[in-house]
């Protein structure tokens, strides 16, 4: 796994087509890795009726909301977790808890 | 692509009918067997949010079980005669007096059915779908629900595979309750964390 | 530009906290999905993948877009056709709504 718990990371802003779990809100943010949740085969391409192997890294990756989004009404404290695959983070330099 | 066949009379959806006709069609070629789709129903009738209202009621009163639910919760339900999902992963996220947490899937409806069966049609819909992520608290004001001042809203997205649920604190004022009355007061929407127990 | 499905942050209104009663149908959606999965004729990734390209998602029901999405991978898979689905919801259709 390249990431550990802590890491700053940054979600790539790709266009990719197709069947993807990013959403796209989280696409260029930076948030910090919580923690490796396991290792599965690739949505991607499992969609398409292949194997998805070899599995990918799966992370919780967490990002502060007002990090998300410039109207955020709640707590300046407040976070958001996704599930985010390895393969759409790079090394970031986001806030954290 | 079909006709439409529209029913003024009925509100039934012309899907109903084009689900009958794919079941209908699979079981004659012999795709699934009548007894394959009558269990796949019946599975999904046996589930609902009373399993994560014990899961909650067991670890309120027992401290190991608690910590298993957090870091186990697929063990945690298997102990309690639930089959939890295979292959996604279950997890539990435990409200505390600084987090109150709140679960959503924005791209579909991901939801922990094989504990707690089908989701409400609410946790479906556009609105909570989009909403749940950029303002939490909006979206809780809805349900009649105001974290105290002082505590932190964490929303989990379930984007991949894994399944969440909440274990809300127990109220105060429940102390001489036994598990089963404590799991009547664990709603279903207290599970997904738009609202918290209440006696 | 996102796809329709992708609908965090989105504008959203009012939510409806009204719930239906679960039709026969509708289970039957569900059975039908996880009996397929369960035979490996149909993965949770290919039926969200159905999902997400169904032109009409916005005006479909969640158990319609299953069902759409159920039969767009069955003709897909080649282990249905169109045209005998159509033909049978037709019967069905008939059958239901009498003269």
């Amino acid at each position: 796994m390249t990431f550990e718990p802590g890491d700053r990371v940054r979600v790539l802003p790709s266009a990719k087509p197709g069947h993807v779990r990013t959403p796209g809100y989280l696409k260029g943010k930076s948030g910090w890795i919580e923690y490796m949740i396991g290792e599965f085969p690739n949505p991607e391409e499992l969609a398409y009726g292949h194997s998805g192997l070899p599995e990918r890294p799966l992370y919780k990756v967490g990002f502060l909301q007002p990090d998300l989004w410039d109207d955020y009404e709640g707590h300046a404290e407040d976070y958001l977790y996704a599930d985010v695959y390895e393969h759409w983070l790079e090394p970031g330099e986001g806030g954290t808890k | 692509m079909s006709d439409h066949h529209p029913h003024e009379e009925t509100t039934m959806s012309p899907y109903a009918a084009r689900i009958r006709a794919i079941e209908g069609l699979l079981l004659e070629k012999g795709v699934l067997t009548e007894p394959e789709v009558q269990d796949s129903i019946a599975y999904m009738e046996a589930r609902s949010p009373a399993n994560g209202a014990r899961l909650v009621a067991r670890a309120w009163v027992d401290e190991d079980f608690e910590e298993l639910l957090l870091s186990d919760a697929k063990a945690a339900a298997s102990q309690l005669g639930m089959e939890p999902e295979h292959p996604a992963e279950f997890v539990v996220v435990k409200n505390t007096p600084g987090v109150h947490n709140l679960i959503v899937c924005t791209l579909c409806s991901c939801y922990p059915r094989a504990v707690l069966g089908r989701p409400p049609d609410w946790y479906k819909s556009f609105a909570y779908r989009s909403r749940a992520v950029r303002e939490p608290r909006a979206v809780m004001r809805e349900f009649g629900f105001e974290p105290p001042e002082d505590v932190e809203v964490v929303v989990h997205d379930s984007t991949a595979d894994v399944r969440y649920m909440v274990l809300p604190m127990r109220p105060s004022g429940t102390e001489d309750l036994g598990e089963e009355e404590l799991a009547s007061l664990v709603t279903r929407d207290s599970l997904v964390g738009v609202n918290v127990p209440r006696l | 530009m996102a796809s329709v499905h992708d609908m965090g942050g989105s504008p959203g209104g009012h939510i409806d906290r009204g719930q239906h009663e679960v039709e026969d149908w509708e289970r039957l959606a569900d059975a039908i999905n996880a009996a397929l999965g369960g035979r490996g004729l149909q993965t949770t990734d290919e039926h969200r993948r159905a999902i997400e390209s169904l032109e009409d998602y916005r005006d479909l029901s969640y158990y319609e877009r299953w069902v759409a999405a159920t039969e767009k991978l069955l003709i897909e898979k080649e282990i249905l056709t169109a045209d005998e689905i159509d033909e049978r919801a037709a019967e069905i259709e008939r059958r239901w709504g009498g003269p």
